[in-house]
This record gives structure tokens, sequence and C-alpha cells, in this order.
């Protein structure tokens, strides 16, 4: 009966941290395109000089994303444990503060399974479960775990409580 | 399945009266005030106007012929629109409350009005019915609380349809017998007196009058008048004193009778299956719930409340609580109960909740933890202050006697907010309760918990703290929060949050219908 309430169990795909670091890479060197065009823009015109201290300022936090995004994904696939039996879905997820979920599948009204271009490259998707007041997602799930996954929540959630 | 009828004939009349309602002022200016205005504007302005009243009336009529409705005793059947036509089935189980409203213009008639709020999500999650016979709203009423015993009745209204003979059994309905009905509560004069004090609706009167000089001023320009009024006042001291005197009388004689209307005919009443709750003097407004309906109840005390030893208590549902505006709902079952009546009227209307008055408190290293987290409200406010400078009242140094004085509300805030703050779980009931200067007592059972949230940063992992969070159904979605609780609580809690299933009771009949989408 204790082991009941333990920490969930299961974690996520070994493949997220390196998904997330490509996802973070693709986006990072968008943005970072953007960013050098407009100081190159800056530069070239002589636009007003609060515009060049809002660029210079979305330089700093940019880099400081960089770093982030570098040493985040194993920090997130370290926090993130997920479990569910035929009562409930446990999550737990956050680096800096650590949120766990508990839903009851009673009270699932819906599951559905995505899978971005990235994502199929690694064999990943992500699983997210709406409820009457919010949705929550698992993501950077291996493909047949979460397919797995979804038609087991699936079958839990058909059970509904008599509403009141 | 009963017959289709249409709503009430003066369901046109009160669109009407509605639209001469809203538009008499756009009238009064474009054909009284500014009749002898003969430019473009205001010319084909005039013709639009009236454009534009002939189609609201026609359109009125049109909907209400195409309007209709009937009931089995499972669900309502509605069937509305011009040229696109819908139609809506919606059963009585989801039907969460009741609210039933007699406006000034509906007792002159004889009318009523009626919503039934459900808890479906998005626009038509009411079943409406703005204009109906005192009669046809208690047999709807019935219909929806009791769809065992309903049995149909007036067919005057029904309309003919020729390929539906009245062949159905017609047995004249019995009005529910009313006598296993309590009156919990009706406020006397002592305390409506004690709530015209506390509820500041004497600070009402002079913002009132301003909005309505302001909206006479836009129609005839009597500015200048009252500025000649205004500056013979001022000038003598006589006439200051003479009419902030007559203010403040007016205020507070006007505080009085407002109070006297708006909560004057109160009534908290109940039968064994259901909550009612009554008020108003020259609009009725009802509400009605089914107690295991009732998601959560809230006992709010401000802090003049709290003086003079009031408390407010609500009824959480999961259908909407107001008809039009907010005006008429009725979220709460009084908001000026003394608080030892609002505890023990919980109980006595929801059999199952009792209210514990000795809850836990949160452990000392929580004050600190609250303490030292930082105010951003402070912060922008300095941040704010600082840059802008403001002078006020000549004193140079504004922004920082503002900015500690701020500091000094926020700390004292956060002081009560921990001292306020108290919980207690038992069997299957939970209370939380916090807020600083309002506080807030929050009682719900754990079926009525949708999900649970646990949460801990890392300064409250370092001291061993936790914070909890509950949500239950209500329009929109509530949540409550606990923070700062040990450790060990937040352990107790989830497992106490596991132990739902033994009470919930599972739907085995329509297994289809509740399929979860897959996407």
């Amino acid at each position: 009966m204790n082991d009941h309430y333990a920490a969930p169990r299961h974690s996520l795909s070994p493949n997220a941290v390196k998904y997330w670091r490509m996802e973070e890479l693709i986006s990072n060197v968008i943005a970072g395109v953007i960013l050098a065009v407009l100081l190159y823009l800056d530069w070239l015109f002589g636009w007003y000089s609060w515009i060049g201290w809002v660029l210079i300022g979305l330089a700093v936090i940019f880099l400081i994303g960089i770093v982030w995004s570098i040493l985040s994904p194993p920090l997130t696939y370290k926090s993130w444990r997920y479990d569910l039996d035929e009562e409930f879905l446990h999550l737990q997820f956050g680096i800096w503060s650590r949120t766990e979920q508990l839903v009851p599948m009673t009270k699932i009204q819906a599951v559905s399974l995505t899978q971005g271009p990235l994502m199929r490259k690694y064999k990943l998707a992500s699983l997210s479960v709406e409820t009457m007041g919010s949705s929550h997602a698992i993501p950077a799930l291996p493909k047949e775990k979460a397919a797995e996954l979804r038609v087991k929540i699936a079958h839990f959630a058909k059970i509904k409580e008599v509403e009141q | 399945m009963n017959e289709n009828r249409r709503h009430h004939p003066s369901f046109i009349l009160f669109k009407i009266g509605k639209l001469i309602r809203n538009s008499v002022f756009i009238f009064l200016f474009l054909f009284i005030f500014q009749s002898d205005n003969h430019s473009a504007l205001f010319l084909y302005g005039r013709y639009i106007f009236l454009l534009f009243i002939l189609w609201s009336i026609v359109s009125a009529v049109l909907n209400w012929l195409t309007t209709t409705y009937s009931l089995d005793n499972q669900r309502f059947y509605l069937r509305r629109g011009i040229f696109s036509k819908t139609e809506q089935s919606i059963p009585f189980s989801k039907v969460q409350n009741i609210n039933r409203h007699t406006s000034f213009s509906h007792r002159l008639f004889g009318l009523t009005s009626i919503s039934f709020e459900t808890g479906i999500a998005g626009e038509d999650a009411s079943v409406k019915f703005e204009v109906a016979t005192k009669k046809e709203a208690a047999r709807l009423e019935a219909a929806v609380q009791e769809p065992s015993k309903f049995v149909e009745d007036e067919p005057q209204t029904s309309l003919n349809e020729t390929e539906a003979p009245a062949c159905a059994e017609q047995v004249p309905y019995v009005s529910k017998p009313q006598d296993d009905r309590v009156i919990h509560f009706q406020p006397t004069h002592r305390d409506l007196l004690k709530a015209s004090m506390t509820s500041f609706s004497f600070f009402l009167l002079v913002p009132l009058l301003a909005s309505l000089l302001y909206n006479i001023s836009e129609v005839i320009g009597i500015e200048e008048r009252l500025d000649r009024i205004g500056t013979s006042l001022v000038s003598s001291s006589l006439g200051i004193t003479a009419a902030i005197l007559l203010i403040i009388t007016a205020s507070f004689i006007f505080g009085i009778v407002h109070t006297f209307i708006k909560y004057g005919r109160y009534e908290i009443s109940s039968d064994s299956t259901r909550v009612y709750i009554k008020k108003g003097v020259l609009s009725e407004a009802s509400f009605s719930i089914a107690k295991e309906r009732v998601q959560a109840i809230e006992i709010t005390q401000s802090f003049s409340k709290r003086i003079f030893g009031l408390a407010e208590v609500k009824l959480i549902s999961a259908g909407s609580l107001s008809m039009e505006s907010d005006d008429l709902s009725i979220s709460s079952l009084y908001p000026f109960l003394p608080k030892k009546k609002a505890y023990s009227i919980v109980s006595e209307l929801l059999p199952g909740y009792h209210i514990q008055e000795d809850m836990h408190r949160l452990p000392r290293r929580s004050f600190w933890v609250r303490m030292i987290k930082p105010s951003w409200l402070w912060l922008i406010a300095t941040a704010l202050l600082f840059y802008f400078q403001p002078n006020f009242l000549g004193i140079n140094s504004t922004w920082w006697i503002a900015s500690i004085l701020l500091l000094v509300l926020v700390v004292i805030s956060r002081i009560l907010d921990f001292l306020h703050t108290r919980y207690c779980l038992n069997d299957e009931m939970i209370q939380l309760k916090n807020g600083g200067y309002t506080s807030t007592l929050f009682v719900t059972k754990r079926g009525k918990i949708v999900e649970v949230e646990i949460t801990q940063n890392r300064i409250q992992r370092a001291l061993g703290l936790s914070s909890l969070q509950t949500v239950t159904r209500a329009r929109p979605i509530h949540t409550s929060y606990l923070e700062d609780v040990p450790d060990s609580l937040a352990r107790t809690f989830q497992g106490w949050y596991r132990g739902r299933t033994k009470e919930v009771k599972l739907d085995t009949t329509n297994h289809d219908n509740s399929l979860p989408e897959f996407r």
C-alpha cells in the first residue's frame, strides 16, 4: 500500500535530450540570424539609439538563452517522471521548482498524441491529456510507448463518474 | 415526448421594450436635441436608426416564431434559427443550478424568467426562458428537479401539429408539496443596518450622481448652470459645510435604502434535496441547486466584515450563477451572515459538510519563506515611482514615502496571510483558509476535486515545505492554494486524495457516450 504513494516511476525516452538540443539549436540559429540582420541594419542605417540598446539587451538575453538551452535538456530529462494506474495519472517535473500532478482517470476527457517532423526523426511522440479544467502533456515519449499509453488511458478514462 | 412549444408571446414585447430602453438616448439625440441639424451625417443617421429599429422588431418576431422547445422526462429539445436552424437537446442530468428572475416589468404582467444552467463549456451552456408564465416556469422547474414524476399539462399554448394528434395522456400536474421546506435565514432590520455599514454602499451615491450628470450633460449643456451654482456655493464657508453635510446624510440614507432594497427580502431555505435562495424587493431573483451539485463552499471575510463579525458564504456551482448582468447573480447565501450563523447554516443546508473550527497552523519556518519572497508588486511600483518622480501635494520626496507605505501594506498583508492560513483534512473533507486583508475559507470534499498539484521550489525543498493546489469545477474553473505546508502534509494530502475512489460512484450506464476522443 505504501509504495502506492511513492514518486512516479517511469522516465521519458533517452532520445529526448538529443531531440530538445536539436530543437533548441534550430530555433537558436533562426533567432540568431534575425538578430544579426537587425544589428547589421541598425549599424548600416543608424537607427534611433534606443533601438540599438534594445537590440543589445535582446542579444544578451539570447546569449543567456543559448547557455540555458545547452544545460537544460539533461536536467529536464532527469526531472521528468510519470506513472499511471487504472485510477490516476501521476506526473512530476520541473527543474527549479518541482511540480507533481495527480489527475483521476475518470476526469480525463480526451487523449491525443502529437508528433512533429523533428520528433519523427528521433522516434518520439508527445502525449497530451485534457481534463475539465486544463491540459497536461508528457513530452517526448518513445513512439510505441506513447501509442500504448494512449490506448491504456483511453480505456481507463472510459469509465465516468456519476456527474454531480 | 412532449409537443413543441413557442415561448410566451410577450417575449416579443420584452424584446421591443429592451430595444426602446437601449436606444432611447440615441433617439432623443437624433430627433429631439439635434432636430434642426441637417448635415448629411444626421440625415442618414436618422434613416439608418429607423431601419435598425424596424429590423430589430422584425427579427424579434421571426425569432419568436422560429424558436420552439419541448421536453420529455429526460431532456430539453430546443429548436431555433431563422435561416440556419439549430437543434439542441440537453439532458436534465447536466443541469447544475436553476436561476429565476422576475424583473419589475415581468411582475407587471404576472410573468417570470427562468434559466437552467449546465456545466457545459461554451455559448449554449444554459437553457433560458426569458419570458414565461409562472405556471410554465414551475412546470419546467419541476420537470428538471424530478424528471421521474414529470407529467404533461397545459395544452393551450402548444402548436397544432397535424401529424401529432393529442394522444399523449394528459394528467394535470400536481404541484410539489412544499411543507418539507425549511427556512434557515431571513435578515432582520439589525442585520440589514450592519450590512449597510459594511457594504460601503453609501459611497455609491457620489459616483452614481456623477455618471448621471455626465450622461445628461452629454445631451443638454447644463454644465454652465452647474458651474454658476458651484461657484456661489464655494464662495461662502457656510455653503461648503452645508453642501458637505447634505452629501454625507444623503449618502448614508442612500446606502441604507440601497441595502434594504438589495438585501432586504433575502430568504435561504432548503428541503431534503435542494437549497433555495431568494432575494430582491422590486425585482425578484431566486436560485436553486441540488445539494449534491454544490461543488464547494467558500466563506469570505473582508476587513470591514471581520470588524462586525460578519462573513459571506458562497456556494460554488459548475453552472453559471447569473442570468444577464452581474447585478442579478446570486452566488452567495447571504453576504452579511454573522460568522457563527455562517458556520452552522452550512452544516444545516448541506449534510456531510461540517466545518471544523480548530484547524492546523503553518510552522514558523514558512513565515520566513513568505517574508523573503520578493514582492513583484512593490518592486515594479517602486521602479515606476522612481522613474516618474511624482509630485503629490507639493512634496518632492513622494516617491520614497509612497514606496515605504506600499511596502508596509505588503508586509502587513503577508503577516495577516500567515496568521490566517489554516488547514484541515478529515475523512473526505478538506478545509483551506488563507488571505491577507480578506480571508477565504474553502471547504470541499475530495470527490469534487478534479485534480491536485503539489509544487516545491528549491528554497521550500531546503526547508521541507511544499505548496498544494486543488482544482474544482466552477465557472470559470476554481483553483485553491495552500502554500508552504510541511512536506509530511503534502504526502498525507496525496494519499488522502487517492482515497477519493472510495466515495465516487461510477457511471456504468452509457459508456459509448463518454468515450474520450482520439486526435
